[in-house]
């Protein structure tokens, strides 16, 4: 599964800071998509691309932070690095408070804003492997037997009660069914031991 | 009083008595002459009727014997050829009829007997008988006594005449009638007479068919006893009356000398009416000729001057046909109106006889009324000199001047107490008073408080004008307009230098008096020291100055934080672009193209800040109170700048609609920006307010009639109805003072605008306030500051 490219979005409703920001970011080999309003950002958001996003604090409509909030309300995580005129302490409470990367004062130096952005966008690029490790998990899981998950489940459940005879004795079952499961769980997951299946179960 | 009142009154009671006694006179007079001459026109009438009736009754008994003796021989009572029975009957009626001349008869056979009076004769008749016997003529001559006694006796065998070839004769056998010859101056007795002829016919014969004429008797009437019967007429003094034939001989007339002229053989005839020694008469009637004939069918009147006077006249026929006269009369009208003419000479020497007794009665009567009156105009100036008490006891008088009296008294009561009360005003008046020369400004009269303002004294002031208190601009506007023809008034604020050389302000009201006649009098002035309101004032408008100016701090001490972001946005671009352009620089591929553009960029963005940080000084700058002509929508531009990061922050969007061919307004600057920071820093933090509203704020300008409005207007909850915004210290905002608004209006209002607003709860609230155009000159007449 190939890294998908990652894309820097701009959100400001200064024109002068988006093409400064824009030219900027693209001369440094950036890939920038910006937006004068959030509304717009929203229209042409795609969850399933990865990315970080330059967000102004102070817009019309819908700001900066009504934007960040609205963004974790449909299950983004898109690392958010807030630009502001304003730089109150509680502005920037509020915004490492909705999850954002980091806070950034104007007039601040490109270095910083390059600093976070590459870091967002480790974030983002880790988020991108996460997901895809998920990925290939659930379709390891989705090779196993209703049974068998229901073992599975009773394990990640009850990490203290792994043993055959408990865990027969949950279902109704023979431990000697249950042993058997185990082996034919660990086989189709790839896996040595019940306590890896845990591990990769909780994550 | 220009005309003397017994003067007029005499000359006027004269002049009417006059005229009034002048109008009954002609118009009697004039009545008078209309009925004399009325009366002499009816007396000419009575005169020719008179006359008609005196010439019938002096021919009709001619024609009686005439036709007596006809008959009388034609029934042979008596014989015809018996010469003295016909020489008695004759002879009888010839003693009956004394203007009988002759009678006689003729016969066919030229017989003849004639009996004529004879005065010359040796008796008083005289007979003459032709006869024929045996064919023998024989003519005989008697004379005899009126006794008939014969007196001489004597034949005349030379006389040859012959009845029968005379005219009387001829006519009445030929027509077999009575008939009367035309009248003519008999041959014997050399009087104007006429004949009358009757035939004889033959008797026995009673058809009138065949009447054989036997004979023809003739009367001879001296008509001169007309003539003298006229003469004996009193027609007026110098009227006449005369007759007329109808050949136009004059055959009677008063003077009876005038009536023959004697022809060339010696014989006489009558005076034709044209050659009539008569003037008069010619001059009357010459009018009635034509052909030679008389014509008057009728009684005519006539009027006629001859000479100078005037006459009346009359004519009238006879009415007979056997007799064709006419009668003419004439008179002087003077005759008639001689005697009131002299009556008018009389009555109007009478007439001004009476008219100078009435003037002067009419002089004393004037003077008699006049001296009252007189004595009473004196009294009158006297009082009104004041050198006589009104009270003072009046002269002997009418009702009429005294009820007068009574009025005038109360009058100068009233002007005196007007005129005290004025004085009094004047000298105690808290504001100075002068009345000034109408014609050259120099001062009169001034009271106490004047001098005091001034710091000269009255006498000092005397011969001043204003133009000498002047601190030059005074002389411009105090020139001496005041010539009496116009009119004059001034009403403003000047600076004057009192004596001590202090300079003072005073508020000048000056106003031209006239008298009832519209003559200029004098121009009153009153003047009141200004200069400490002046003071106060300039001292209240620096306060308003600072107050403004600290709520514009205090304004931007709010907006600080919005401001340093908004700067903080072209800064933020520059450093990127900065950045920007020193990577580009390193890069060795880049050909400069990218870099130039970074690099503008960085001058755009540097002018921006620049552009915020003007609009923050203009705004923060101290009021110099100047007011110039400016671009609205570059103010308004500038004002956006100042509150874009509120705008931004709060998530206001403005709808901004500035057309585009705005013109310029006038007015301060720095204080028409505060005022709309201020109203919309109020929309923004009202509709701040709302959650979760799409919030506007629509900035509109419009220009008309010399003004533009600038209207604010938000979509926000707008303000409780019971709130009066622009009153100090009434507000909606929590922690605010209720400055803003208030300090808006007064700011708009020393702009020369207006600023009100619409609000309801729930439906937002719109601003709007007016700039002037042009500049307005808001002190009106006051004098610069």
């Amino acid at each position: 599964m190939a890294e998908e490219e990652l894309t820097v979005y701009v959100v400001d409703d200064d024109e002068a800071i988006r093409m400064s920001l824009s030219r900027a970011l693209t001369t440094r080999g950036y890939r920038v998509d910006v937006h004068a309003s959030a509304a717009s950002f929203l229209t042409a958001f795609n969850p399933d691309r990865y990315g970080c996003l330059v967000l102004d604090y102070g817009m019309p409509e819908m700001n900066g932070l009504e934007l960040q909030a609205h963004l974790n309300k449909i299950g983004s995580d898109l690392p958010v690095i807030f630009i502001t005129g304003h730089g109150g302490v509680p502005e920037s409470v509020q915004a490492i408070k909705g999850g954002a990367v980091d806070f950034l004062e104007k007039p601040f130096r490109q270095a910083a804003l390059i600093e976070r952005i590459d870091a967002a966008l480790e974030i983002a690029r880790r988020q991108q492997a996460a997901r895809q490790a998920g990925q290939q998990r659930r379709e390891m899981f989705n090779r196993l037997t209703a049974r068998e998950l229901e073992i599975v489940e009773r394990i990640v459940e009850r990490p203290a009660e792994t043993s055959s005879k408990e865990i027969a004795a949950y279902l109704g079952i023979s431990p000697r069914t249950v042993d058997h499961h185990r082996a034919r769980i660990l086989e189709k997951l790839g896996l040595r031991s019940i306590i890896e299946l845990i591990a990769i179960a909780r994550q | 009083m220009k005309t003397s009142l017994g003067l007029l009154l005499a000359i006027g009671l004269a002049g009417l008595q006059f005229l009034a006694v002048l109008v009954v006179v002609s118009s009697s007079y004039v009545t008078s002459e209309q009925a004399l001459i009325r009366h002499a026109r009816d007396l000419l009438s009575d005169v020719g009727a008179g006359t008609i009736e005196h010439a019938r009754s002096f021919l009709s008994p001619a024609e009686g014997a005439a036709e007596l003796a006809a008959r009388l021989a034609q029934n042979r009572v008596i014989a015809s050829d018996d010469p003295d029975q016909l020489e008695q009957l004759l002879f009888q009626h010839l003693l009956i009829a004394p203007h009988f001349a002759g009678i006689y008869y003729g016969g066919e056979n030229g017989d003849f007997v004639m009996v004529m009076r004879a005065p010359e004769g040796p008796g008083a008749f005289q007979t003459k008988v032709i006869t024929h016997e045996n064919g023998v003529r024989k003519v005989e001559l008697i004379w005899r006594t009126t006794g008939f006694r014969e007196v001489k006796r004597e034949l005349d065998p030379d006389d040859p005449y012959d009845p029968r070839t005379r005219p009387w004769y001829q006519m009445a056998r030929d027509q077999r009638n009575t008939i009367w010859t035309d009248p003519y101056i008999f041959f014997t007795s050399q009087h104007p007479g006429i004949t009358l002829a009757a035939p004889v016919r033959e008797s026995g014969q009673s058809t009138r068919n065949d009447r054989v004429v036997r004979g023809v008797i003739g009367v001879d009437i001296e008509i001169s006893r007309i003539s003298d019967f006229l003469a004996g007429l009193k027609i007026g003094t110098h009227g006449r009356a005369f007759i007329l034939n109808s050949n136009g001989d004059v055959i009677a007339h008063p003077d009876k000398e005038l009536l023959r002229i004697r022809k060339d053989d010696g014989s006489l005839r009558f005076s034709h009416l044209a050659e009539l020694d008569d003037p008069i008469a010619r001059a009357a009637f010459g009018g009635l000729l034509s052909d030679g004939q008389v014509h008057v069918a009728e009684e005519t009147k006539t009027q006629f001057t001859y000479n100078g006077a005037r006459y009346v006249g009359t004519v009238m026929p006879m009415g007979s046909k056997r007799l064709p006269w006419t009668i003419a009369v004439y008179a002087p009208e003077d005759d008639f109106t001689s005697v009131i003419k002299e009556n008018r000479k009389d009555n109007i020497l009478i007439a001004a006889l009476v008219a100078v007794i009435t003037g002067v009665s009419g002089l004393a009567l004037a003077h008699y009324i006049h001296k009252p009156v007189r004595a009473f105009a004196i009294r009158s100036a006297l009082i009104s000199q004041g050198e006589v008490a009104p009270n003072a006891p009046m002269p002997r008088t009418y009702q009429e001047l005294e009820r007068a009296n009574e009025a005038l008294v109360q009058q100068i009561a009233a002007r005196r107490q007007a005129e005290h009360e004025y004085g009094r005003t004047f000298e105690l008046s808290s504001l100075g008073m002068a009345q000034l020369a109408s014609h050259c400004g120099a001062f009169l009269r001034v009271n106490p408080r004047f001098t005091e303002i001034t710091g000269y004294t009255a006498e000092e002031l005397q011969g001043l004008t204003m133009a000498d208190l002047g601190t030059g601009d005074v002389s411009v506007i105090w020139p001496v307009q005041a010539d009496g023809r116009r009119d004059f008034a001034v009403n403003r604020d000047l600076r004057l230098l009192r004596k001590t050389g202090e300079s003072i302000w005073v508020s000048v009201n000056g106003n031209l008096i006239r008298d009832g006649n519209g003559n200029a009098l004098h121009v009153m002035l009153t003047i009141d020291d200004i200069t400490a309101t002046r003071e106060k004032e300039a001292r209240i408008e620096q306060l308003n100055r600072d107050l403004s100016h600290l709520a514009r701090i205090n304004t931007m001490g709010q907006m600080a934080t919005g401001l340093a972001h908004e700067l903080n946005q072209p800064l933020t671009a520059i450093a990127q672009n900065a950045d920007t352009a020193l990577l580009l620089s390193n890069l060795e591929d880049s050909d400069g193209t990218e870099l130039r553009v970074v690099l503008q960029e960085i001058e755009r963005q540097s002018l921006r800040a620049g552009q915020i940080i003007h609009a923050l000084r203009t705004f923060i700058r101290k009021d110099e109170g100047a007011r110039v002509g400016f671009d609205i929508g570059e103010l308004i531009d500038q004002t956006l700048h100042l509150l874009q990061a509120e705008l931004a922050d709060t998530g206001v969007l403005i709808d901004r609609h500035l057309p585009v061919d705005l013109p310029q307004a006038w007015g301060n600057r720095v204080q028409l920006a505060q005022v709309m920071v201020n109203l919309l820093r109020n929309a923004i933090e009202a509709l701040a307010a709302e959650e979760d509203s799409e919030r506007r704020i629509l900035l509109a300008a419009t220009a008309s009639s010399g003004e533009i409005t600038i209207m604010v207007q938000d979509n926000g909850p707008g303000m409780p109805a019971n709130l009066s915004p622009f009153t100090q210290y009434e507000t909606t905002k929590r922690g605010g003072m209720g400055l803003g608004l208030s300090i808006c209006k007064s700011m708009v209002e020393t702009n020369g605008g207006r600023i009100w607003y619409e609000s309801a709860p729930g439906r937002g609230s719109t601003f709007r306030f007016t700039v002037p155009c042009t500049p307005i000159d808001r002190e009106g007449g006051k004098g610069e500051a």
